[in-house]
């Protein structure tokens, strides 16, 4: 297998398990985000800072990436989880572009825009394989288990859950920093793979990708996610060379399957239902 | 239902195995008898202007080069890639470049941020990159001012130009009061910035203002003109890449600001001109060659026969293509096409003569050595030669 | 001290034109936003393509600069319309679920930016210098450019003329109407299609208006369009939906960015941004001028 070809895996598995953070977030407890680029970055940039600066070992340091994801997460991202629907979208587009913003101005820490090369290229396939396939079980586990369950129930109706005693805002906070920390190794093993991270790598467009994705394969099908990402990353990758193509048809293909399918691959009829129920349009609204 | 389930997935698998299929094909496309030289040029995105330059002046090298029956009895194949003036897409056409087509060497960026973040790659994929216009002595250099045996440059370094920008304005200009406005996400800048600085209070000139602005993504300047406006600035330094410049440039004049001068490095590009106008009237750039020097006169006159276009960003143009013709004279003498011979070959570059300068490389950075700086000033819409310094 | 009180003048003054030029953007989101309950991604591609039409009339047309305004009104205008037709009317009619409206925005966006870098080049084009641009001395203390007065003035009249139409017209009364509920206005008769074409169409002349200025201002470049998340920013601090609110929080950021800028450093800024709008949420979501309006059990 050449160099590139095991690349492309890597990259895939990469981008799986950062998918798989936000479908949980997005399809399965209902809350829609568009900046969870930003949690790759904290990802990407601590485990380059500990591995270049520090000399730690990559292991801990991917798993740190994940951890400082997770507390920014919980810090920031929490009292956010009080807007409903398109309000708490909104909101994380102004976390994700401050957060990343943040990073680009750091310069002492970060190098700010002008990025952070020479990171040891530690995500070799093994290593990326070994990360999807046991974070990947975890998830396949996590949501067919009891809490999966009751993060559907969030979702399809909020109100009914909460007054059945599910433990609503406690389910949410759960799904956001689980999903951060998928995104924050995610980004940690990237910065391992391009040995070369740059702020305006993680930036709205990403979180849309990331998003994307998720819609693009089938709210609440975890499967469908992952064949969502498989097509994406590859026509991203193959298209590279005639890269203005292939913004145009990543554009094209997001508009097309939205008008022709919005419910996704795995959709079906459960995901139309499932959208129609949890993303309906709300009028001017505040907080829950 | 079920069937249409079915179906999906069948064609879904099908799109996925097509996908893959194309990608066994291309890799096994590899196999080919021309000599690979990889070209790293910006041809889209803030650099086009010196990326497309930079193309062509390549291509008319090899061109001539092939002409003249190639280098080792066989011909140059020149492989570019559109970095579009991203750092993320030069790493990942490096690495294609040296995967995939398997280049024995690469030309360009012009760029110091880009090669600094290509270098770890390269040096350790152990494929020389030639920086064209990479003046940042980091491309070349680490930070423990250990050498990067891989990564060469054809210009002159920062420290050096720092120097010339410093003592133009101190002891040329003699002006004393200076503002800079740089790039916070170029390291060109950066560099470029530091350097200037240090010099200039040696000369005794007195830094009044430090203000950045973020490359690629700002294009309104007046908050920080104002400042410098008020503390009094009377030269304003422009550490960096074209379109930026221009755009300042012009919005000072807007501000009112009409005594101060500019001086810039040799981020200078004829395109700007068309966005600053009048503004950049008698504004003053150190750079690597002037367009009057008659040495360089043939290259002129093909690259306007060939591409019926002007070399407008003639710095990029002479300097990309004498890129070119150093790779190859390396390549010859290494007698191989073996990516360390030719590094070797490149590192004992001595008095080797070429269009627009004879070059010595000092294998302890991997640079030229003792280059001179030609000032320009902008006058009449065109950079015209003022005089050479050395500081 | 007298001159720092002339640098924040000057910075204000900054401030103040800049905003104007977000309001113009702003504005036409908050249009589309008060009558589809979404966020049009795709706004910053009418302002391009507003720009590239100026380009080219003024280039290669040769027109003046008044024809060339007009035919680049026009050109977004209808850019804007056919967006709608093609991308959100599909989706519209099928679904009432925002998020895919939302995505194929964001995908619209994406394919307009692009299809300016294929045709266009990613090269930043300089528009002829048709508007004046030398300085202007305002009581002797700030300075500023023709540029900016200009912009600021045709701000002001052309939503002093979308007041005018929202006000007196009929077809201004039925988007009014429409804001406040779409299906009740729809039942009382209004052709909601025709509607919602008219609606996108002012949105993209409104950009277009924007895209002139910031073309001749700061070149033009298939990227021009991502000043358009600032606009969005102000139109949530304004309150979304809200056409007076897009004004007033246009004018509130481009004056937080210019006194970030000046006062605090130039790389804050996009930070001071989007912290603002962080902070708004927290605080109040539907901000200044905003419905309120509870969920209903």
């Amino acid at each position: 297998m050449s160099g590139y070809t095991e690349g492309i895996i890597t990259l895939l598995c990469i981008n799986a398990i950062a998918a798989m953070g936000v479908s949980l977030l997005t399809g399965f407890t209902g809350i829609f985000t568009l900046g969870h680029a930003a949690y790759m970055a904290l990802g990407a940039y601590t485990s380059a800072i500990l591995t270049v600066q520090y000399g730690i070992h990559w292991l801990p340091a991917v798993l740190l990436g994940g951890g400082v994801a997770v507390i920014v997460a919980y810090g920031i991202g929490v009292p956010t989880l009080r807007l409903m629907g398109d309000y708490f979208a909104i909101a994380s587009i102004g976390l994700g572009e401050a957060i990343r913003l943040i990073l680009e101005n750091w310069q002492s820490l970060t190098r700010g825009a002008r990025g952070y090369p020479g990171i040891e290229p530690y995500t070799t396939l093994p290593v990326a394989l070994s990360f999807f396939v046991i974070m990947g079980l975890c998830m396949f586990n996590l949501i067919n288990s009891h809490y999966g369950r009751s993060f559907k129930a969030c979702r399809d109706d909020y109100m009914a859950a909460s007054l059945l005693g599910f433990h609503t805002a406690r389910l949410r906070v759960l799904s956001l920093v689980i999903s951060a920390f998928y995104c924050g190794v995610a980004g940690a093993l990237l910065a391992g793979f391009l040995s070369f991270i740059q702020p305006i790598m993680f930036d709205m467009l990403k979180s849309t990708e990331l998003t994307a994705v998720v819609v693009f394969g089938g709210l609440g099908s975890m499967v469908g996610t992952l064949v969502g990402t498989l097509i994406i990353t590859l026509v991203t990758e193959l298209f590279r060379p005639i890269s203005q193509y292939r913004m145009l048809i990543y554009g094209a293909v997001l508009v097309i399957i939205m008008v022709l399918r919005p419910e996704g691959i795995m959709g079906g009829l459960d995901g139309r239902w499932l959208a129609k129920k949890v993303f309906r349009r709300k009028d001017h609204g505040g907080t829950a | 239902m079920k069937r249409g389930k079915r179906w999906r997935g069948a064609i879904c698998f099908l799109i996925v195995s097509l996908l893959i299929g194309v990608l066994g094909v291309t890799s096994a496309l590899a196999q080919e008898k021309p000599v690979k030289i990889g070209y790293l040029a910006a041809l889209t995105g803030d650099w086009a202007a010196y990326g497309q330059t930079e193309e062509k002046s390549a291509r008319l090298a090899v061109d001539e080069l092939n002409a003249k029956g190639g280098v080792l009895g066989r011909q140059i194949e020149l492989i570019v890639y559109d970095f579009r003036t991203r750092a993320e897409d030069a790493v990942n056409a490096v690495r294609r470049m040296i995967e995939e087509d398997k280049v024995v060497a690469i030309v360009g960026a012009n760029g110091s941020g880009i090669n600094i973040a290509t270098a770890p790659l390269v040096n350790r994929y152990g494929v020389s990159q030639i920086g064209t216009v990479s003046t940042n002595p980091l491309v070349t250099v680490d930070e423990k001012g250990k050498v990067r045996p891989f990564s060469f440059r054809i210009c002159f370094t920062d420290p050096y130009q720092g120097k010339l920008i410093a003592y133009f304005a101190a002891k040329e200009l003699q002006r004393m009061n200076a503002a800079i406005l740089y790039d916070v996400g170029n390291d060109y800048s950066h560099g470029l910035r530091e350097f200037f600085m240090k010099s200039y209070g040696e000369y005794g000139g007195k830094v009044v203002a430090d203000l950045g602005f973020r490359g690629g993504q700002d294009v309104d300047f007046r908050a920080q003109l104002t400042e410098i406006r008020d503390k009094k600035a009377d030269v304003l330094i422009l550490p960096n890449m074209g379109k930026e410049m221009a755009l300042i440039m012009k919005q000072a004049r807007e501000l009112g600001m009409d005594d101060i001068i500019f001086v810039g490095g040799d981020g200078y590009g004829e395109f700007m001109w068309e966005i600053a106008g009048d503004a950049m009237e008698n504004s003053y750039w150190i750079n690597h060659v002037a367009p009057e020097d008659p040495a360089m006169q043939p290259f002129f006159q093909a690259y306007k026969e060939k591409w019926n276009d002007e070399c407008k960003e003639f710095v990029n143009g002479v300097l990309g293509y004498d890129s070119i013709y150093w790779l190859v004279d390396a390549i010859g003498r290494a007698g191989s096409d073996d990516p360390k011979a030719i590094r070797d070959a490149l590192a004992s570059t001595t008095n080797l003569k070429l269009h627009h300068a004879t070059i010595t490389v000092d294998p302890e950075n991997n640079t030229p050595k003792d280059k001179d700086g030609v000032v320009l000033v902008a006058k009449d819409g065109k950079g015209q030669f003022y005089k050479k310094i050395k500081p | 001290m007298r001159s720092s009180v002339a640098t924040f003048l000057q910075q204000v003054i900054n401030g103040l034109s800049l905003g104007s030029v977000y309001a113009l953007i702003a504005v036409g989101y908050s249009l589309v936003y008060s009558i589809l309950l979404f966020s049009n991604f795709a706004h910053g591609g009418f302002l391009v393509i507003g720009g590239y039409i100026c380009y080219v009339a003024l280039k290669t047309m040769g027109l003046n600069i008044w024809m060339a305004s007009l035919l680049s009104l026009v050109g977004a205008g209808i850019a804007a319309v056919l967006t709608e037709r093609i991308a959100y009317k599909p989706i519209r009619e099928r679904t009432n679920v925002t998020l895919y409206l939302l995505i194929a925005s964001m995908g619209m966006s994406i394919v307009i930016e692009n299809i300016f870098v294929i045709v266009a080049g990613g090269r930043f084009r300089a528009l002829p210098p048709v508007i004046p641009t030398h300085p202007v001395q305002i009581f002797n203390i700030a300075t500023t450019s023709a540029f900016d007065l200009l912009s600021f003035v045709v701000a002001l009249v052309a939503l002093g003329c979308l007041q005018l139409f929202l006000s007196r017209t009929k077809w201004g009364l039925a988007i009014r109407a429409a804001a406040c509920d779409l299906r009740t206005a729809g039942l009382m008769g209004v052709n909601v299609n025709l509607l919602i074409a008219i609606v996108f169409f002012t949105a993209g002349a409104l950009a277009a208006i924007g895209g002139i200025f910031l073309s001749v201002r700061y070149t033009l470049y298939p990227q021009l369009g991502v000043i358009t998340i600032k606009a969005f920013v102000a139109a949530v601090i304004g309150g979304l939906g809200s056409l007076p609110g897009a004004v007033v929080g246009s004018l509130i950021l481009g004056l937080a960015e210019m006194l970030a800028a000046g006062f605090i450093s130039s790389q804050m800024r996009d930070l001071v941004v989007f912290s603002l709008l962080v902070i708004t949420l927290l605080i109040k979501p539907t901000g200044l001028f905003g419905k309120q309006m509870s969920e209903k059990i």
